[in-house]
């Protein structure tokens, strides 16, 4: 697999690199909104700054570690030649084209919109088509890693698709779905607003099409750390995966409840009647299902490794697990960073809890504790867990393994802790800089500056953390490979076709989306409404 | 470790059936639950509390009628006057861009330059200076003396005289000429308690900062006029009329709100620190 292995890390290193300039530049942004920084720099350059941080985070990061992790359990799970090789490398290249092309107006400050676009503001349109051009690349990797799933399928009649390969079908079936709405959007609406093509644009149904992808889109993120969560941590730990048809219904789960949902992003917002918001907070109360039954089974299964290991009694196995193990160590740390963002999260949730955080740092803090926290936490565990096989080199020592995790852990809850705590003090977010003359201003100093040490903690994670995979590439040779999947409990001999496919999953989605998002979006279409006049950033 | 290779499955079927069945099942039932309380049970409760009938609080909830299910709207008899008639279309910024300084000019020496001067430094006390004044600003007021928003004695009638065009030609005209310093003062001059007012407003009595809107680049509505180097004598007396009630064509009552609420002393006070042109 030594293509694929370059494939692989070829993704990776583009993901990790914009990682470590996205986690830079966001430690300034901390700095000059804290009254150490205050004053330092033009509302321009942070604006400029976000931008970059929030495209580099949530698009360059997340896509290219996810297409590159995708390749990998593609050829490990199901132990066959990656199909269409070519057109991998293809993606890469086109996706890499569109981050240049959307670093070149960012730096040049024909950008300032942030990563959520925020029409009727409207960037240069090359911005746009870069951004286009990542997800169109992202889509041939869809159709790959389908592909590869029913050829495998076709050589192995009958038999269940690795769990792995599972779920990053499902993964990337939702992404389909998923990117359909800002992809309208940024066809029909921004870009031709960007070209000046059109004068107004519709900002009710620019931002219904970007609810759209909005929620779903962090499950995009999410879903690698449930694969290492099921798939790999219970092997790391020395145990078994207590349910296989458990991991399958989560991704499914994921699949169905992550898209109709998007709406309780616009809970403020006046386009939408009361039902249509109702009926898609009740859907979202849903998605909180597969986090449970992961925490159960995932839970289930530490106790079989810790029990084997040695552990007694009702806690005893928590000690008995082998927690110097980056894999064991990174879940562990997650789960707990997965518990306080899941319950900020359900705070959100709520219509009236909503209204109170909403517009402040709150929200902020929690996308960065829940996608920061726990879901990058675990990329990390994964690309410790795959980079020896991916180089053929061995870790001389796992300490700056270890270091790097809990350092991320710690800086993490420094910095979002407080930072909720500002949210609920009402800070508000999306501003360049606070006046600190201002008593009450004056009084949230201390803990900006608490949360900007986090931010310190966590550039210093970062930078050892590209400092450990660098370091890899000159270990020493790789003696033994150890296989990487847990085994089930029950490993199971055959599945229902509805776990081992998407074909019924599809049509619920779809059924789904046209109850939640039908008249929603028919609305702007049936009785338009006044336009908002396009105002270009230059 | 088991054996993992299967033979192929012989009723696939039967295994399959009761999953389809079942899971679409479970979907619907969440579905349609969610759909009968958001659109049936929850509307119709609190439209009931508050004497709104069935059909129009499902209605609202499905955002097809205006307003919530759970509040009554007030009632109206008269249908809602807007205190200005100018809508920022993009029609509007259409005319506003392709306006010619040239003949704008021509319509100042032939109206405008009697009160208003040539360039904009106007002739007394009583006449607001238009030199450098934003031109989107310089329209609404014209157009608002025309369909008669705003009123004044001699304005009304020589607004009336001119077309749309005509009003977006002076604009630009005036827009367009540099602004003037007629008698400076500094910073230190201006009293804290007026610096205050205008970097940070006063929250208590729900002012907002004058700089939040009258400083270039602040995220003002696109009609806000420029202030710095403004006459003080016409400010003071136009935060008067706006405190009394007299001049109301500003949206949304901003203006009015704000300077009810100031003392004649903060009035007098603002006028002179604009009127040196900090900002």
């Amino acid at each position: 697999m030594r293509n694929a292995e370059r494939l692989c890390l070829a993704h990776f290193w583009v993901a990790f690199a914009a990682f470590l300039f996205a986690c830079a530049i966001g430690t300034w942004q901390m700095w000059v909104r804290s009254p150490l920084g205050a004053n330092v720099g033009t509302p321009g350059q942070y604006f400029m700054s976000v931008t970059a941080h929030g495209v580099s985070m949530a698009y360059v990061l997340t896509t290219f570690f996810i297409m590159g992790f995708g390749y990998f359990v593609a050829v490990t799970a199901l132990d066959r030649a990656l199909p269409g090789k070519l057109w991998a490398w293809a993606a890469y290249w086109v996706a890499l084209l569109g981050v240049v092309l959307t670093v070149i107006p960012i730096a040049t400050g024909q950008a300032s919109v942030l990563f959520t676009f925020y029409p009727p503001l409207t960037a240069s349109v090359w911005f746009y088509i870069g951004l286009v051009l990542v997800v169109a690349a992202s889509w041939i990797w869809c159709v790959l890693m389908l592909i590869a799933m029913t050829e495998w399928k076709r050589e192995n009649p009958g038999r269940p698709v690795p769990l792995a390969m599972f779920a990053t079908v499902a993964n990337a079936v939702m992404w389909l779905w998923t990117t359909v709405g800002v992809a309208v959007e940024l066809i029909f609406q921004v870009i031709p607003a960007a070209l000046g093509l059109v004068q107004t644009i519709d900002v009710g149904l620019a931002r219904t099409l970007f609810s759209w992808t909005l929620h779903a889109i962090v499950y995009f993120w999410l879903i690698p750390a449930y694969i290492a969560f099921y798939t790999m941590a219970p092997r790391a730990a020395g145990g078994r995966l207590y349910s296989d048809t458990m991991g399958r219904l989560t991704f499914i789960l994921f699949l169905i409840y992550s898209l109709p949902v998007g709406m309780h992003h616009l809970l403020m917002d006046p386009e939408h009647g009361n039902a249509t918001k109702f009926i898609q907070v009740l859907l979202t109360a849903f998605v909180a299902v597969p986090t449970l039954l992961t925490i159960f089974t995932i839970t289930a299964s530490m106790e079989i490794a810790g029990r084997l290991r040695g552990g007694r009694g009702t806690f005893g196995w928590i000690a008995a697990l082998p927690w110097e193990r980056p894999m064991v160590l990174a879940t562990g740390l997650s789960f707990v960073m997965l518990g306080f963002g899941g319950f900020g999260g359900i705070v959100n949730m709520g219509y009236g809890m909503n209204a109170m955080v909403h517009n402040t740092s709150w929200v902020t803090a929690h996308f960065h504790l829940i996608f920061g926290g726990s879901v990058v936490i675990m990329y990390f565990a994964i690309a410790y867990a795959i980079w020896p096989r991916l180089t053929g080199r061995e870790y001389q020592s796992r300490a700056p393994l270890r270091l790097q995790l809990w350092l991320w852990f710690l800086g993490m809850m420094i910095m979002t802790l407080p930072w909720h705590w500002l949210g609920l003090q009402g800070q508000w977010r999306r501003v360049a800089n606070f006046n600190y003359a201002d008593p009450i201003i004056a009084a949230w100093g201390p803990w900006v500056i608490v949360s900007f040490a986090g931010g310190i903690i966590l550039l210093a994670s970062a930078v050892l953390f590209v400092g450990n995979l660098a370091a890899l590439h000159r270990g020493p040779a790789l003696g033994i490979v150890r296989p990487l999947y847990a085994l089930a409990v029950h490993p199971p001999l055959r599945v229902p076709a509805a776990l081992n496919g998407f074909g019924l999953w599809n049509v619920l989605v779809l059924v789904l989306m046209i109850a939640a998002y039908g008249y929603p979006i028919a609305q702007f279409l049936i009785d338009p409404s006044p336009g908002a006049i396009v105002h270009r950033v230059r | 470790m088991p054996d993992v290779t299967p033979s192929p499955p012989s009723e696939p079927h039967v295994l399959d059936q009761p999953w389809r069945m079942w899971s679409s099942l479970a979907v619907f039932g969440v579905l349609l639950s969610g759909i009968l309380l958001g659109v049936l049970v929850i509307p119709i409760v609190q439209g009931r509390s508050v004497g709104i009938d069935a059909y129009t609080a499902i209605c609202r909830a499905l955002g097809i009628l205006p307003g919530s299910p759970a509040q009554p709207q007030p009632a109206t008899p008269l249908p809602g006057m807007p205190v200005s008639q100018v809508a920022w279309t993009s029609d509007l910024l259409q005319i506003l861009a392709r306006a010619d300084v040239r003949r704008g000019h021509a319509k100042v020496q032939e109206v405008c330059v009697a009160c208003h001067g040539e360039r904009g430094d106007s002739i007394g006390v009583e006449f607001p200076h238009l030199a450098g004044q934003s031109g989107a600003a310089i329209y609404k007021q014209l157009f608002d003396y025309r369909t008669g928003s705003r009123a004044h004695p001699m304005m009304t009638d020589v607004a009336k005289a001119l077309d749309e065009a005509a009003i977006a030609d002076v604009a630009a005209y005036y827009a367009g000429q540099p602004q003037r310093n007629p008698n400076p003062v500094t910073l230190a001059e201006a009293p804290p308690s007026i610096v205050q007012l205008v970097e940070l407003g006063d929250p208590k009595r729900n002012i907002a900062p004058c700089a939040s809107c009258h400083r270039a680049g602040a995220g003002g509505p696109i009609e806000t006029p420029v202030l710095a180097e403004q006459r003080a004598e016409y400010i003071e007396q136009q935060l008067k009329l706006y405190a009394s009630g007299e001049r109301r064509n500003d949206v949304y009552a901003r203006m009015r709100t704000i300077a009810a609420q100031l003392t004649d002393d903060e009035i007098r006070g603002l006028a002179f620190y604009y009127r040196a042109g900090f900002r």
